[in-house]
């Protein structure tokens, strides 16, 4: 029943990934990503009754109002603030995007797979698609021209990546986890402040026209 | 009790220039600060060199032999970058942009703040939520002079290091699995997980190394994850380019060195050692060829550094004894020598206020201090005797060659030789010539570069004397990760 669970929640995380690729508001894009902010909180609240920790509970909290509430809210504010409500066109189109994102899926079975198998918590059978959430989030950060995309990218990366901890080791201590939240709300904090400073000074947030420093 | 003040110390002055009304007081809490952090990292690092690890707060904090050494860097150039930096900002920032001289300031100290965290804990997670705030608080940093080179060298910095260091956190939950899966319930503790190494699953161990290496050699500014560096430290204020260049890059290293650690003992020393060996080479490669054409001096600096941190990789990776102290004692004659360098840039940048390098003409002529100490530095930074970096340079290469790794060794003796002509044509370029006919003689700084004579002395005492003392600094470290 709870790995079914695990593994079920997961590939939602990985599908709301996905999902991001294909999205073109970028209202809708940040709608996305607080979802699967709020299924990861939920699948670390399922973890924490499993294993009775408390702590994790307290993560699933901080989880769900840093990344499933304050993030999308300042992300909309940007959105709203600079006027753009359509993304730019991505490097690839979504059908080649998707191909792409296929084979990533693929080859974190084939990285994370033995991973999974020596593993023996309850939870390991859905690592390689916390893998392949990472890969995808890492895949749209490079893909996407618009720094708002971007910033949803590295996010979605975040999100793998607390996600592979929570089903390889029940989540890295709590002191951690919580400067890592840290990290990630600043980050996301300056990111804002830069988009502004982009489009004052590009007149678009189209990170493509930034190429003068060369060489 | 001096390991708890250690970080308190910058994080404290950070909070207090954010709140100082005038700039006076800024400034004045910015020079006790940096003082105080000095005192305060030279204990330490005494302290652990002399009677063992240093650990305070239930060993959340803890400072070895290689903690210690990072430390007294941090301090060291963090003083010598601190006493350049309020002339640099009166003649950089004036009235009207009085706003940015706190933003230097408050940001210097936090800057300083995370990369002592990032040394003086045994968490290797909280290592890495310091390391990620070193970018955090220096991205504003590299901003400061509010151009759109700078912002677009901000972004990228930003996005490019934030997502690097994000596999390195794969590789830290992997490793913290690997040591979990065998021990049982072990912290994230740097010191626990190097005891259960023998024992960890070697191929989680493996794919941990390789995320650490590219995450946080990202931070190092290895190729090819190196593209965000030329641009931020050209772009950041001379101060901070000299601390992100000669000491944050070490930080990135720290890293690399503590994983290398346990992936030597648990997955055997060649598989660790032959990736090190792969992206110095490539390292060493990309920074020759772009130094051979490069027409920005702050730039040609940069590239330096992705060179001499792809040597020191090439210490690592050759390894023994001999490889590992050649590495760490680069380290230390990199730091000294390229501080030194972009101090010096920020004079050249006051008097000619351009970082192009043919429009910098004749520079021993209009300012022979910085001239002289520009030439003196590169020299050092190219591996020339009397300074460290020649006898650094050497023992990392004979290393090399009387170990198995011959044909590695052999190309990063040719690759050296390139950079060693590029820069040197460049600052030719610059030394020379003639200046224009307006441009008033003298120098920008003068007695701000005072300090400076610290970074030389050192040079010198590592080039021509190893002295038993750090000799006996290098082997415990080597104790610790050898």
């Amino acid at each position: 029943m709870f790995p079914s669970l695990a593994n079920l929640l997961s590939f939602i995380a990985l599908g709301a990934a996905i999902l991001l690729i294909v999205r073109g508001s970028l209202a809708g894009q940040v709608r996305v990503f607080a979802f699967q902010s709020f299924v990861l909180a939920l699948l670390a609240a399922a973890v924490a009754a499993f294993a009775g920790s408390v702590e994790l509970f307290g993560v699933a909290l901080v989880l769900m109002t840093i990344k499933g509430v304050v993030i999308p809210r300042v992300l909309h504010r940007a959105v709203t603030n600079i006027g753009l409500h359509r993304a730019a066109a991505p490097y690839l189109s979504p059908p080649a995007a998707l191909t792409v994102c296929g084979g990533l899926v693929v080859a974190a079975f084939y990285v994370m797979g033995p991973v999974a198998a020596s593993n023996p918590l309850p939870t390991a059978g859905a690592i390689p698609l916390a893998f392949a959430g990472v890969l995808v989030g890492f895949f749209v950060t490079v893909n996407r021209r618009r720094a708002l995309t971007q910033i949803l990218g590295f996010l979605m990366l975040e999100n793998g990546i607390f996600l592979l901890a929570l089903l390889c080791t029940y989540g890295v201590p709590f002191i951690v986890e919580m400067g890592v939240f840290l990290d990630v709300l600043v980050a996301v904090l300056i990111l804002e402040v830069f988009t502004y400073r982009i489009k004052e000074n590009f007149d678009s947030i189209d990170v493509g026209e930034m190429e003068t420093l060369r060489g | 009790m001096t390991l708890i003040a250690l970080p308190l110390i910058p994080l404290v002055a950070a909070g207090l220039i954010a709140l100082a009304g005038r700039r006076a007081w800024m400034e004045t809490v910015h020079a006790l600060a940096a003082v105080g952090t000095l005192g305060a990292g030279l204990a330490v690092a005494a302290q652990a060199l002399r009677s063992g690890p240093v650990v305070a707060l239930d060993g959340f904090l803890r400072a070895d032999a290689l903690s210690a050494l990072m430390i007294a860097v941090i301090a060291l150039l963090g003083g010598v970058a601190a006493l350049y930096a309020p002339g640099y900002a009166r003649l950089a920032f004036d009235a009207a942009h009085a706003g940015r001289a706190r933003t230097l300031f408050g940001l210097f100290h936090l800057f300083i703040f995370t990369m002592l965290l990032a040394v003086c804990t045994d968490n290797l997670g909280v290592m890495w939520v310091a390391i990620e705030g070193t970018t955090l608080a220096t991205v504003f940093l590299v901003n400061l002079h509010g151009t759109r080179t700078s912002l677009e060298a901000a972004y990228k910095y930003l996005i490019l290091s934030s997502v690097g260091i994000a596999l390195a956190f794969i590789g830290t939950v992997l490793m913290y699995y690997a040591g979990a899966a065998q021990a049982g319930e072990i912290a994230v503790n740097w010191t626990s997980l190097r005891a259960a190494a023998s024992s960890l699953n070697p191929q989680v161990v493996r794919l941990a190394f390789v995320f650490i290496l590219v995450g946080y050699g990202t931070k190092m500014g290895l190729a090819p994850m190196h593209t965000w560096l030329p641009d931020a430290h050209s772009e950041a204020p001379a101060p901070i380019s000299a601390l992100m260049s000669g000491v944050l890059l070490n930080v990135g290293l720290y890293a690399v060195m503590r994983f290398r650690a346990v992936a030597d003992v648990a997955a055997g020393p060649d598989f660790a050692g032959r990736l090190l060996m792969g992206l110095g080479l490539l390292s060493l490669t990309v920074a020759s060829v772009f130094l051979l054409r490069q027409r920005n001096y702050k730039r040609m600096l940069a590239y330096s550094s992705v060179e001499h941190m792809g040597v020191i990789c090439l210490g690592l990776g050759f390894g023994g004894p001999w490889g590992v102290l050649g590495a760490l004692l680069h380290a230390i004659n990199h730091a000294l020598s390229k501080s030194l360098l972009f101090i010096l840039s920020g004079n050249i940048l006051l008097k000619y206020r351009t970082t192009e390098i043919h429009r910098v003409r004749g520079l021993l002529h209009v300012s022979p201090l910085t001239g002289g100490a520009f030439l003196a530095g590169t020299l050092a930074l190219i591996g020339l005797p009397p300074f460290g970096l020649f006898i650094s340079e050497f023992i990392i290469l004979r290393a090399g060659l009387e170990g198995d790794a011959v044909w590695v060794a052999a190309g990063g003796i040719v690759l050296l030789v390139i950079a060693f002509a590029g820069v040197l044509r460049s600052v030719n370029q610059m030394l020379y010539g003639r200046p224009d006919e307006d441009l008033p003689r003298g120098d920008a700084l003068t007695w701000s570069l005072a300090p400076l004579t610290v970074n030389f002395a050192l040079l010198l005492v590592t080039g021509l004397t190893l002295p038993p003392a750090l000799l006996g600094a290098l082997n415990q470290v080597l104790q610790v990760i050898g």
